[in-house]
């Protein structure tokens, strides 16, 4: 009797596209510590072949999960579209949705380039920003509870430690944190940053970005299999948020 | 910590043990008892049968009194209904003489009797929405013990068929989650039916706390795993004297997911701070269904609505042993 091949993963999540049809997910999440939490989603900025295809990102990130994702107009040039993709009233399945504030390419000053985040819809939930992109706290102020300040990596001279975001905070009281928890891993192995600021912003956290980091160049990967282990301890502190993958699913 | 001094409550501990206040919600708890031992005083010379509890609920009841809250009241015997019955509800009108919350569910004189007529016909939606609220929102004005002898009645009419250790009372279980799911399903009936007065207010109040009186109604009763069938009316009713806020932040505590409990009665926190800003609160109350997509303040609702949810769902899905109780008798 011919032996029967395993079946196959399940999907985590049952797949809704942009145009309401069901899908079979071509990234079963492999990782137990992914598929077990809710909400999980992916960002696009991980999605570089598809720069500009917003719909097209979207349905990319459907694809991981139809819960939580986040919108990546990582350069300002991009950011434009993005505003006119959602102001087109995407019907779009997420209950969580969120959008990385641009970090390149910067042109316009802090007060128009805020005016420009503001006018996104009321759907987008938070709006993350790299602490090095403020050079002024009180023109962020409009943003109000939807802005997110996110911690740095050790390539970044401030943005990394509780003592760095603190300033910015009591500057800007209702703004959120976003735990990048690989940016704190690689400053500290022990993860005892990431617990410092967990200690110290905790009660704002709104999100968490999950990845690993490749070495020496701090672009974000897929979560190692060391890592899920040495960030296992963190990310449990933080049941209750949506995680966003700013990398693939891991397909190992 | 002074000996002598009262342990903190639930709240306060878990908001100490995350280094933050939940300032809304203290000045809330304040701000109901100053109320309460006012209306105490100005019905001091009122007579009450000694079977007789004046009983707050809603916003009094949980104790979060805001600038707008309706004046939720019922006088209730644990003994028959008669003639001559004292206080009546006239004579609370110095105190009560506000909006009330619900039409007709108020502003009434009711038995324990009534109110343990759980299901089948008779079991109207009426009675059932005042006897869960008086399970899991009330606190007295008047009677204190008589209220107690209220509660411990009702969980006798539950519990008194139940007799198996370490099992959550089913009879008592199934309620508490189909009066969640009316409120639910009654939200969206009156918004067909072309209610829709104050539906962005009820909206973000169905999202928020009524969600957070399920979930401290839910909790208690899974917390019957841990004792066997002749502890649980103790267990229920000690816990059901507590606010709901009390119940959710010591489960929080209890099951070791402080950062996230911090979050989710900070989001609470956070609408409860909104709903206390008269114009803020009125702007909701004015605001129609079809502009609610585009208002700040209704989003704002709908996002801290979110997060305790998530909170809520972190704490019974990701928690021993709560996460195997919740997948054993939850959906099933």
């Amino acid at each position: 009797m011919p032996r029967r091949s395993p079946p196959a993963l399940q999907p985590a999540f049952p797949l809704l596209a942009l145009d309401g049809r069901l899908q079979t997910p071509t990234r079963p999440l492999r990782s137990a510590l992914l598929a077990m939490h809710h909400p999980l989603g992916a960002s696009t900025g991980y999605m570089d072949f598809s720069r500009g295809d917003w719909a097209g990102m979207v349905e990319r990130a459907v694809e991981v999960s139809t819960f939580a994702a986040e919108l990546s107009a990582l350069g300002e040039d991009e950011l434009g579209g993005l505003v006119a993709f959602l102001e087109g009233t995407p019907r779009l399945p997420f209950h969580y949705l969120s959008v990385h504030a641009p970090t390149k390419r910067r042109r316009l000053a802090d007060p128009q380039l805020v005016a420009l985040l503001d006018r996104l819809p009321a759907l987008v939930d938070a709006i993350v920003v790299h602490p090095d992109q403020i050079t002024t706290p009180a023109d962020w102020l409009p943003l109000g509870r939807r802005l997110v300040i996110e911690n740095m990596d050790p390539r970044k001279t401030q943005g990394q430690l509780p003592k760095h975001l603190a300033p910015l905070f009591d500057a800007l009281p209702d703004a959120g944190f976003c735990l990048d928890v690989a940016h704190a891993g690689a400053i500290a192995e022990d993860m005892g940053v990431a617990h410092g600021l967990l200690d110290a912003f905790g009660a704002r956290l709104r999100q968490v970005h999950v990845s690993s980091l490749r070495a020496g160049r701090g672009s974000h990967v897929p979560l190692y299999r060391k890592d899920e282990a040495r960030f296992a301890r963190v990310l449990a502190r933080c049941p209750d948020v949506p995680w966003i993958l700013e990398a693939p699913p891991p397909r190992r | 910590m002074d000996p002598g001094s009262p342990s903190p409550s639930p709240l306060t501990a878990l908001g100490a043990a995350g280094g933050v206040v939940f300032g809304a919600l203290e000045a809330a708890r304040r701000r109901t008892a100053e109320r309460c031992d006012a209306a105490r005083a100005v019905l001091a010379g009122v007579p009450r049968d000694r079977d007789v509890a004046v009983v707050l609920l809603g916003s009094w009841g949980r104790g979060e009194l805001t600038s707008g809250s309706d004046d939720d009241v019922l006088v209730i015997t644990t003994g028959s209904r008669r003639p001559g019955l004292r206080p009546t509800v006239g004579e609370l009108q110095p105190v009560f003489g506000g909006a009330s919350g619900a039409q007709g569910t108020f502003d009434d004189v009711v038995t324990v009797t009534e109110l343990a007529t759980i299901g089948l016909q008779e079991d109207s939606n009426r009675i059932l929405t005042r006897r869960m609220l008086v399970l899991l929102e009330s606190a007295p004005l008047l009677g204190p013990d008589v209220h107690r002898r209220v509660l411990a009645g009702l969980l006798d009419a539950y519990l008194g068929g139940e007799r198996r250790d370490r099992r959550p009372p089913r009879f008592l279980l199934n309620d508490v989650v189909r009066y969640w799911r009316t409120v639910a399903v009654d939200f969206e009936a009156k918004a067909r039916a072309g209610e829709d007065g104050k539906w962005a207010l009820r909206h973000a109040k169905l999202r928020t706390s009524r969600t957070m009186l399920f979930a401290g109604g839910l909790l208690p009763v899974l917390e019957c795993h841990h004792v066997t069938a002749d502890d649980a009316p103790a267990l229920l009713l000690s816990e059901l004297l507590q606010p709901p806020t009390d119940r959710i932040a010591a489960a929080f505590l209890r099951y070791e997911a402080v950062d996230a409990g911090v979050r989710t009665l900070g989001a609470y926190d956070r609408f409860l701070a909104l709903l206390h800003d008269p114009e803020r609160r009125a702007a909701l109350e004015r605001l129609p269904r079809s502009r609610a997509r585009e208002d700040p303040d209704f989003q704002e609702c709908r996002r801290l609505g979110r997060e305790i949810q998530q909170g809520l769902t972190a704490l019974l899905f990701e928690r021993e042993p709560l996460r195997r109780l919740i997948r054993q008798y939850g959906v099933f």
